[in-house]
């Protein structure tokens, strides 16, 4: 009797666990930022999308699909696991941002293709973006 | 080639902005894409001479509204100054949307950077 309470109790140990580590999740290796430097704010709302080439068949695999939030970021992009050496592409829907906002954009979409050699390292690719500009580095 | 006797209604310079030069003798390409079959037609082929110019990217025949593409090969000139580069290559997707505008388009570059703009 004692173990079964003690056992039911250890079930709920776990659960509880179990939320915690949801509620916390380990932070993707890779980040961006969107910034919006025509109006000075964070590129909230912009869809954008992470795609690794396949070298053998040299095709993009769609890895996620995400919107940036009211910071203009967009976290949970990749696990540690999935995040391996290779070439990768993120891609943001700039245009359909921009027409958002009621204005046109010279780039219907921007993409950044970039390689990964040690995914050990984090790895931050930022955007800064106006409808007539735009810049990306890689920062950590 | 002098780039004010450039004819061509895109033009682009490309400027090693790590070393604070030209990035001379970068490949680069420029494609328009065929919205019929929604596949990108090769218009013209180049490399950025000394000054990181590439005249004579599109004639005025070939100037129509639509999306364009221009590629470099920044990866690869990277590799002949004996650098890695995080970009293999940097493809700057565009649309025209009036004829009488002349769009220069640079490219600033280091091996961890770029930033382009729309002039003229």
């Amino acid at each position: 009797m004692i173990s079964q309470r003690l056992q039911h109790i250890k079930g709920h140990i776990l659960a509880e666990n179990k939320c915690v580590e949801m509620a916390t999740p380990p932070p993707s290796p890779l980040s961006t930022h969107v910034l919006n430097t025509g109006q000075g704010v964070p590129g909230a709302g912009m869809a954008l999308s992470l795609h690794r080439l396949d070298p053998r068949t040299e095709t993009w695999n769609l890895l996620i699909a995400g919107t940036t939030n009211d910071d203009g970021r967009c976290p949970g992009l990749i696990t540690r696991e999935a995040f391996i050496p290779g070439t990768y592409k993120m891609r943001f829907e700039t245009g359909q941002y921009w027409k958002g906002l009621g204005e046109t954009c010279f780039y219907p979409y921007v993409e950044i293709v970039f390689t990964i050699m040690e995914p050990s390292q984090k790895c931050h690719v930022p955007l800064l973006l106006s409808r007539f500009s735009y810049s990306t580095y890689r920062g950590s | 080639m002098d780039p004010s006797k450039d004819n061509s209604s895109i033009t682009t310079h490309v400027l090693n902005t790590a070393d604070g030069v030209p990035a001379s003798r970068m490949a680069l390409s420029l494609h328009r894409l065929n919205t019929h079959m929604m596949i990108w037609n090769l218009l013209t082929v180049g490399t950025t001479d000394e000054e990181g110019h590439c005249s004579e990217l599109i004639g005025s025949e070939a100037f129509s509204l639509g999306m364009y593409k221009l590629r470099f090969e920044t990866g690869q000139y990277w590799e002949n100054l004996g650098q890695t580069c995080f970009f293999p290559y940097v493809e700057l997707v565009f649309t025209i949307t009036s004829l009488d505008q002349h769009i220069h388009l640079p490219l600033l570059l280091s091996r961890f950077s770029y930033s382009t703009y729309r002039g003229r």
